[in-house]
């Protein structure tokens, strides 16, 4: 990519000064499906639904929450191709900082990373940039973090967030629910009452992902029977 | 390509910059340093439920002992560890790629790693160095196809045995498996028979010595047993040592500098630190 | 024009652990062969309060090398903002020399510092990057001989700074004396949690 004459960057600006291209890309993941992060005082909790385009589809074989490294796992809203691509580059880019120091990749450090690549597609010929937002759950020796990363390149720290269709809702609903000393337990409950405000038809452990990372520092993604016990707990 | 005006960490690949220059000195006839070696005893065997590696903990330059506890026996995946033999710094770097390889596989596909991967990428990445990469390789694991055991040499060609040995102590520990390898061993055999053939190796070849590492690996589990057999404790060691009184050193100048305690804003420490 | 490359600039380099601190020690010479160039020659490089490197062997590639790792580290505290724990310097030393494998460095590194909770570490390599980490001592140089042999006895475990500064000095001393390049005395720096205390050696001076 990039080497032909027509290879120019497509994300140009605007006369008024905006990058149109980036916009539409934020619009692409707020037409995504809904996932929200919470940041809890002894972990991090990320969730997402996942609504098939039809009951024939075999669900056990989409997998929407992703583990990076050990201690890091993240969740995309928008574009599913797209956020794949960034799961292999960041996978590879942690591997490459183990190589080097054989140490585990801080958490900031990957999300850096993976901020520098959605960035590079903003400005590089014969690109365009990724229809996806991140949020990104680690815990390292600075404790539990919670990242979002937009198409821009741009990149928060939250105690929690929310993306995708029903963004403004569901951050009203956890701006209202969120407490500094939430434990990982109630922040799943919360994560699953967030989703369950939003969503249309009757939640199971089938049509939504959990993430979750604790103390003990291995980010796992919720089996269908796991997240069902959490959502007998919640009724 | 043109050099970039700032120097940026490697992407990785070798960097040959400075092999004319090292030529010239060899051409002038300046003797290159040796390299850390593992002279090394490292052996394998397959028994009844898996796997047993197992090597000696000496590393050597030329003649001189550099190091007398070293671990030979890598990681290359949960079920999977590899011995190395031959120069110490391609051993660490070639099992460290292929490990790491390895992970990223796991994450793609979401299985387990099989042995014959790490063997395919061993031997691929030894033979397009045509033996330069000097590493000499038992391989061994347990994955979804049962225990495997594997030799490879550093020009990438590769064996799968029941039983295998490499390095320079490999005759003295070969002589044990041939006399004393069977089919359907048990764990406490197959151990014992590993301990064996390495402690053979240990008093019977220079190159290798010190202790005794082994790996037991099954279907689902993995035991390193680091320093399974200590065989030559020292004897020469004195109770109380040499005691040196203060002030005995003649000493020209001291100069003392006081750190402070470890601040919490490392922001600020670091910015002192480059302002030097 | 025949000798081994570590041979013509001479260097003795040796770093020991004691109770919570270490210390990292070097002769001074810096030599062309047999002829005696420079008498107070630094060999041991501070990376940050708490870490140190020796480096021995060719002098203008420890030079070089020494450039680059601080360019290295320097980076990193840019970008991590924190310095580098010794564990993860060393590895990035090791990566560095590993790099040029076909064409190394012609230098040895000893590595000394504090990691964290002040635990001592410390560890050496070959001039393409195989780690050797020890609990006790490691040496590097021309010397190296003599120094594993003077170390072998006199090193005890747990010294306690003053003794342990005395233990590296009295070693260095006896090995670089039986070293025809290394020598014309030492630098020895001895680090605890607390203070680094810089000392310039008296020594033989042939």
């Amino acid at each position: 990519m990039g080497d032909s004459q027509y290879s120019f960057s497509l994300t140009t600006f605007s006369p008024s000064g905006k990058l149109v291209q980036i916009e539409y890309a934020l619009m692409a993941v707020g037409s995504g499906q809904t996932s929200l992060g919470i940041k809890a005082a002894n972990g991090v909790v990320i969730a997402t639904e996942k609504k098939l385009p039809s009951i024939l589809v075999d669900e056990t074989s989409v997998q929407k929450i992703q583990s990076l490294t050990s201690n890091i796992g993240v969740v995309y809203s928008g574009m599913g191709p797209d956020s794949r691509v960034l799961v292999r580059k960041s996978r590879k880019q942690a591997q490459q900082y183990y190589r080097l120091y054989k140490e585990a990749i801080p958490v900031t450090q990957l999300v850096r990373e993976t901020a520098a690549v959605m960035q590079e597609f903003t400005q590089s010929g014969g690109v365009r940039p990724f229809g996806v937002s991140l949020l990104v759950a680690g815990f390292d020796d600075n404790g539990p973090q919670l990242y979002q990363v937009d198409p821009s390149g741009s990149y928060f720290s939250w105690k929690a967030s929310a993306m995708g269709k029903n963004v403004s809702n569901a951050k009203t609903f956890l701006e209202k629910r969120y407490t500094e000393d939430m434990e990982l337990d109630d922040a799943v409950h919360t994560a699953i009452l967030t989703l369950k405000e939003g969503f249309e038809g009757q939640i199971s452990g089938k049509n939504i992902e959990i993430g979750i990372i604790g103390n003990d520092r291995t980010f796992k993604v919720l089996t269908p029977a796991e997240i069902e016990d959490f959502l007998a707990e919640v009724e | 390509m043109a050099q970039s005006a700032i120097e940026v960490p490697p992407k990785g690949g070798f960097n040959f910059d400075l092999c004319v220059r090292n030529d010239m000195l060899t051409k002038k006839g300046v003797q290159l340093p040796s390299y850390r070696k593992t002279g090394t005893t490292i052996v394998g065997l397959v028994y009844k439920d898996g796997v047993v590696l197992g090597a000696d903990t000496r590393a050597t330059e030329g003649p001189i002992v550099c190091d007398k506890n070293c671990e030979k026996i890598h990681y290359m995946a949960p079920n999977i560890y590899c011995c190395g033999a031959g120069t110490a710094a391609d051993t660490e770097a070639v099992t460290d790629m292929v490990s790491s390889q390895l992970n990223l596989h796991r994450y793609a596909t979401g299985r387990q790693s099989r042995v014959v991967t790490a063997l395919t990428l061993l031997k691929t990445h030894l033979f397009s160095y045509q033996g330069h990469v000097s590493a000499a390789l038992v391989l061994g694991g347990v994955d979804v196809t049962g225990p495997h055991l594997h030799t490879i040499y550093p020009h990438g060609s590769t064996d799968s045995l029941p039983y295998a040995t490499m390095g320079s102590g490999s005759l003295a520990a070969m002589a044990m498996f041939e006399s004393q390898y069977r089919e359907g061993m048990t764990r406490e055999e197959g151990i014992h028979l590993v301990s064996e053939a390495i402690r053979s190796g240990i008093f019977n070849d220079l190159g290798s010595g010190s202790n005794v590492d082994v790996c037991v690996i099954t279907k689902d589990k993995t035991e390193y047993l680091r320093n399974h057999m200590l065989p030559n404790p020292r004897t020469y060691v004195s109770t109380r040592g040499f005691s040196f009184a203060k002030g005995q050193t003649e000493v020209l100048s001291t100069k003392i500098k006081q750190l402070r305690e470890r601040v919490v804003e490392v922001a600020v420490e670091g910015a002192d630190a480059m302002e030097e | 024009m025949s000798f081994r490359i570590f041979e013509y600039n001479g260097s003795a380099i040796v770093a020991m652990v004691g109770k919570n601190c270490f210390a990292i020690a070097s002769d001074r010479r810096l030599g062309v062969q047999l002829q005696t160039i420079g008498t107070d020659f630094q060999k041991i490089f501070k990376i940050h309060d708490k870490l140190y490197v020796g480096l021995a062997g060719l002098a203008t590639d420890a030079q070089t090398l020494h450039q680059r790792l601080v360019f290295r580290h320097k980076l990193y505290q840019l970008r991590e903002e924190r310095d580098m724990k010794p564990e993860t310097f060393a590895s990035l030393v090791s990566a560095i020399l590993y790099e040029k494998r076909f064409g190394p460095y012609f230098t040895q590194p000893v590595i000394a510092g504090l990691g964290e909770d002040d635990q001592p570490f410390i560890c050496t390599m070959d001039s393409i990057g195989a780690k050797e980490l020890a609990k006790d001592f490691v040496v590097a140089g021309t010397a190296s001989e003599s120094l594993y042999g003077a170390c072998e006895s006199m090193y005890k475990p747990d010294m306690e700074p003053e003794e342990l500064f005395e233990t590296i000095s009295q070693a260095l001393q006896a090995s670089v004396d039986r070293d025809c390049l290394s020598g014309w005395g030492g630098h020895v720096l001895l680090v605890t949690p607390t203070e680094v205390r810089e000392s310039t050696l008296k020594g033989r001076m042939d």
